[in-house]
């Protein structure tokens, strides 16, 4: 233990603590900008300076240690005063634009320079001129808003090992652009979205897809169908002012009824349909000699990461689509066959938490014929905007159920959402399928959690299969060179891209908080544990599909409406 | 081969972007009936049909690909017509095909920034060619 002074008061702390910790852990706030935690601090900003009474000087609270001895004030007026022109420096040549900003009432620098009491434009510089990148499928980049914290390059390239933006230019024409100036389409962009979540300001955001489906709803032709991600109903709370965790299931089915989408599907359904196809593929794999291990392709961050970065590893993905495009092709197959609907006709929408669905949901593989899986696809963030548009007051409304046949699920296809959740759902069905018996123990608590690789070993029937999940797709090469160099203990591979899986995904409310991030995670392990069918070959609708439409699971129709394939993609 | 018996045209006025979609196009087997200005590009209009449009937007004029879409569309509505531009980049105004009542005012049915991937411009030239 040290014990150092702040703001007049001794206190006692452990060693090794940063004193930006340190003094936020006795209620003193201090902003940051460049600063994102458990990330090595920059100390870019300067935001976070305080007085070292012993030295005179200003340090970085985010990138000095507490030490013993230290004398500090935080809000001093000298510290005031330089935070103060810190902020009057970041707007002098920033657009001004906050009225037709998407993260208008939603941004940090506009918090900041209320905090620091900004009333007057003292500092006048020359307006940035960086242009535009429109480029991407599901990524705007706009660098004129840009205030050079270098957060977003951090979690691209510490965070997320894709390293498609970094800081160009020198001076005052530094930017963060993509290599060779070019648009982020060309880049090695996974479309992740962990950038936007970490964008202080609204130089990231997503493509906004609700224009189209505003026309789809108004024209009486169109026949719109929208699906729910797992994780959804357990982080829109936040967006809508209640408890981080919370779910809103029910409710949500009524609120999109309330829009006018004509049928409300649950994509925990298909995430039950992909733990049938890829128990059975595992299982098919493990006996005829197929490539193990066998890693889950759910993530279209990761399959694209694997195109570019794992050319040698595609093999190795399994070939089931995500549960998005495996509801996309049910909806236009089975779904339309039933109620006798054209597929031109029906306009598929997806609510999810990814920024990445959006390009997943454009790949040449997922369209046949000009008619595509799924047509839009709306971000959390973006669906609690729509809700506004409709004038939807989603607390006032009482719960409904999701449309069958394609909306009952398991637990198990609702822990899709966690880091985890999928392996723990997968082993409970191949389980039934190897062994003929339901698994004893559903919870693998050695892959729940936030670590960055958890393995376990698990004894099914006469096999022993090795498991691991990866969590983060920094780590993924950790692993994959593991793989590479002789390991052969593990046959089958969870890859989720953002920190604790798609409760924290790109598309989801901005936290910056990794409290209300656990709880979104304890929340979907609470209705594992509370509601009844916890298995997806349990799950009625699953039962019907196979029993009237698919036939058997890894069978031929499924292989046609379910599986897809991948490429290797040459990117900069 | 999405452009095998199939014919496109190709009008853009920047000579490097047009011998890169030259190239693209052809690659994808497509016969082009190229124009390097909204003159020639109604030119090429008048005397030939194609199954597919790939203009530049500001050419002589600030919208000269607006312009020969909707004469295009005029002769053959049936025609899918991709604007391939910088106006983004370039001017920070961004047009969008979102809604029909977008896509009969500019008479494009999809506008793309220009820096387009050979990947992407065969997806989206199957999806408006309903292959």
């Amino acid at each position: 233990m040290i014990k150092l002074e702040i703001n007049n008061k001794q206190i006692e702390v452990e060693e090794g603590k940063l004193l930006l910790d340190v003094c936020r852990e006795e209620g003193i706030n201090i902003p940051t900008m460049c600063y994102i935690k458990e990330i090595m601090p920059t100390g870019a900003c300067r935001l976070c300076v305080v007085e070292d009474l012993n030295t005179g000087k200003l340090i970085t609270s985010c990138s000095n240690m507490a030490t013993q001895g230290m004398k500090v004030s935080t809000h001093s007026k000298r510290v005031a005063e330089s935070r103060k022109v810190i902020v009057e420096l970041l707007l002098s040549n920033h657009p001004d634009d906050c009225l037709y900003c998407v993260r208008n009432t939603n941004c940090e620098l506009q918090d900041l320079s209320y905090n620091v009491g900004i009333r007057e434009r003292r500092i006048r510089g020359e307006k940035n001129k960086h242009k535009i990148d429109t480029s991407g499928v599901s990524l705007v980049r706009d660098p004129a808003k840009c205030i050079l914290c270098g957060r977003c390059v951090d979690a691209c390239g510490r965070v997320m090992g894709v390293h498609a933006i970094d800081f160009v230019n020198r001076g005052n024409k530094s930017e963060v652009g993509v290599a060779f100036n070019k648009g982020l389409n060309t880049s090695s962009c996974v479309n992740c979205g962990q950038c936007i979540i970490v964008c202080p300001v609204g130089a990231l955001y997503e493509k906004d897809h609700s224009a189209q489906i505003i026309e789809a709803l108004d024209s009486p032709k169109k026949h719109v169908v929208v699906q729910y991600a797992p994780s959804i109903t357990v982080t829109l709370a936040e967006e809508i002012g209640l408890p981080a965790g919370t779910d809103v299931n029910g409710i949500l089915n009524a609120a999109l009824r309330k829009i006018g989408f004509d049928a409300v599907f649950d994509s925990s359904f298909s995430a039950d349909l992909t733990i049938m196809e890829e128990a059975t593929e595992l299982i098919n794999r493990i006996s005829n000699g197929g490539k193990l291990p066998m890693i889950t392709s759910c993530c279209p961050a990761w399959v694209k990461y694997a195109e570019e970065f794992a050319p040698d590893m595609i093999d190795n993905l399994s070939s089931c689509k995500s549960p998005q495009q495996m509801m996309g092709s049910m909806i236009n197959n089975y779904y339309a066959e039933m109620k006798n609907i054209n597929p031109a006709d029906i306009y598929s929408v997806a609510i999810m938490p990814c920024t990445a669905k959006k390009f997943e949901a454009q790949r040449e593989e997922m369209t046949s014929q000009g008619i595509t899986d799924v047509d839009a696809v709306l971000t959390t963030r973006e669906f609690s905007q729509f809700l506004n548009k409709f004038g939807i007051d989603i607390k006032s409304l009482d719960p409904e159920d999701a449309d069958s046949p394609l909306g009952k699920r398991s637990t198990a296809g609702k822990i899709f959402g966690a880091s985890g959740g999928v392996m723990e759902a997968a082993v409970r069905t191949a389980h039934k399928m190897i062994t003929g018996k339901p698994i004893k123990e559903r919870k693998i608590d050695a892959i729940r959690g936030f670590d960055d690789i958890k393995t376990t070993q698990l004894q099914v029937g006469d096999l022993n299969i090795g498991i691991a999940v990866v969590n983060g797709l920094g780590n993924v090469d950790t692993l994959l060179n593991e793989i590479r160099n002789g390991r052969d203990d593990i046959q089958f591979i969870e890859v989720m891209a953002c920190p604790g899986g798609c409760i924290n995904g790109g598309g989801q409310p901005i936290a910056l908080n990794t409290d209300n991030i656990k709880k979104r995670m304890a929340s979907l392990y609470t209705i594992d544990d509370t509601e009844e069918i916890r298995t997806s070959y349990e799950n009625p609708d699953i039962i019907n599909i196979y029993n009237n439409y698919l036939e058997e699971p890894g069978g031929k129709k499924s292989h046609h409406l379910l599986h897809t394939h991948y490429m290797e993609r040459d990117v900069m | 081969m999405i452009g095998k018996d199939k014919k496109v045209f190709l009008v853009d006025d920047d000579i490097d972007f047009k011998d890169q979609m030259e190239i693209l196009l052809k690659g994808f087997g497509f016969e082009v009936l190229m124009g390097e200005s909204q003159a020639e590009g109604e030119a090429l209009l008048k005397n030939n049909k194609a199954d597919l449009a790939v203009f530049d937007l500001m050419m002589e004029n600030q919208d000269s690909g607006f312009i020969l879409a909707n004469k295009a569309k005029r002769i053959n509505p049936e025609m899918p017509i991709i604007i391939a531009t910088a106006v983004a980049a370039e001017t920070g105004i961004s047009f969008s095909v979102d809604t029909e009542q977008d896509k009969n005012w500019l008479g494009a049915d999809l506008i793309l920034e220009k820096g387009i991937r050979k990947d992407q411009l065969h997806r989206e030239i199957s999806k408006l060619l309903k292959l």
